[in-house]
């Protein structure tokens, strides 16, 4: 498992969005998103991340606490130790109360041309 | 009177009747300490965490082919972790539905493209599936691929080339249905794989059978094991293949990070 030094996320609310701050889960510890720009209204794109300089073994976007967020897209950048820069990108969702979205993805496997 | 007056009675000058008030009270203060919980402080106690279900989404995947060089035939290695395996990907069809895996060079026999492949030094096995094929190197102490990997980009793509038959007509049409595979491999689960985990609190589940490729979750003490990856190559694959031996490629579609109680 890979050391996550941060991470970028771009999330594009689709037509329900919510008035609470978006917060993620890493490894079960619950935490807000940083440095963030835009909102989560319907129709906004959120942008924000976290230096979290820990072993990943989990990483999701907590669904809000009451009500529906349509996710519309979702981007991740990762930056992990000794990997190069990856970004991985998730089609549209639906979060609510009882749910959370899985956007933990391992680096990918190095590939060459033969 | 209580046991407990009675007995400081016995070392007391005054009347016993005197103290019984007294003495009862500590008897209720044993009791209530001794027998009742405290309800109303509770300090170490923390609400209930909310368990949220956690929904997990295919991502979206990019090409790893650029869309204008459909003519020329497009060949990627993709090395495993463990180094004794690597993917090749093709921009074009090898086995289109279907996959079969080859476990030595007789069972080649009939098929160009893995008699090509095994004519190679150091090749132990070739599954074909789809646009890919993994080969299996015999000597798992070399780490680097790029020397094989283009001798099989070699082969691979002067077969291509050729356009002819790439795998025997005789796998194609003795192909069992899906739902005698499905059959097999639940059976292979129930009598011999699942029975085998349990000592370790592992299951195994059947997810999705497409063609005669399969893909399986682990679950229990599997799931999340370090020892999880060998547990399915040295044994489920081996029971999956002696039950239905026209099984192909074997996906585990397992969360192991996800996992809560798992077997180290």
């Amino acid at each position: 498992m890979p050391k996550l030094n941060k991470f970028r996320i771009q999330i594009q609310t689709g037509s329900e969005g919510i008035e609470e701050p978006a917060r993620f889960c890493f490894n079960s510890h619950v935490l807000p998103l940083e440095e963030l720009s835009g909102g989560t209204k319907a129709g906004e794109i959120l942008e924000g991340g976290y230096a979290v300089g820990s072993v990943a073994h989990s990483m999701t976007l907590i669904g809000p606490e009451k009500g529906t967020w349509s996710l519309q897209k979702i981007k991740v950048d990762f930056e992990c130790e000794n990997t190069p820069p990856y970004s991985v990108e998730y089609p549209a969702v639906e979060l609510d109360e009882t749910t959370e979205l899985d956007i933990w993805k391992d680096p990918p496997l190095s590939t060459f041309d033969v | 009177m209580n046991i407990i007056t009675k007995f400081k009675s016995m070392f007391s000058d005054k009347d016993v009747d005197d103290k019984e008030p007294v003495q009862d009270n500590i008897a209720d203060e044993i009791t209530s300490i001794t027998s009742e919980p405290v309800e109303e402080d509770k300090p170490f106690s923390e609400p209930e965490p909310v368990v949220r279900r956690v929904v997990r989404v295919p991502a979206v995947a990019d090409d790893i082919f650029p869309p204008n060089d459909e003519n020329k035939v497009l060949i990627k290695a993709q090395p495993s972790a463990n180094s004794g395996q690597c993917l090749f990907m093709v921009n074009r069809p090898l086995f289109s539905g279907h996959s079969w895996w080859f476990p030595s060079f007789e069972s080649a026999e009939g098929s160009p493209l893995v008699e090509r492949l095994f004519s190679l030094e150091d090749v132990e096995s070739v599954l074909v599936n789809e646009a890919t094929i993994t080969i299996t190197r015999k000597d798992k102490n070399i780490c680097d691929w790029k020397l094989l990997g283009a001798e099989i980009g070699t082969a691979l793509r002067e077969l291509l080339t050729e356009e002819g038959p790439l795998i025997s007509q005789k796998i194609i049409s003795e192909m069992p249905s899906q739902d005698e595979i499905q059959e097999g491999i639940q059976k292979a689960i129930d009598e011999e794989v699942n029975p085998g985990v349990a000592g370790h609190g592992g299951l195994i589940t059947l997810e999705h059978v497409a063609g005669n490729t399969i893909t399986i979750k682990m679950g229990g003490g599997c799931q999340g094991c370090s020892s999880a990856d060998l547990t399915l190559k040295e044994g489920i694959h081996s029971s999956f293949r002696k039950f239905v031996p026209q099984v192909g490629a074997i996906f585990d579609e397992t969360d192991h990070a996800a996992g809560l109680n798992p077997y180290f």
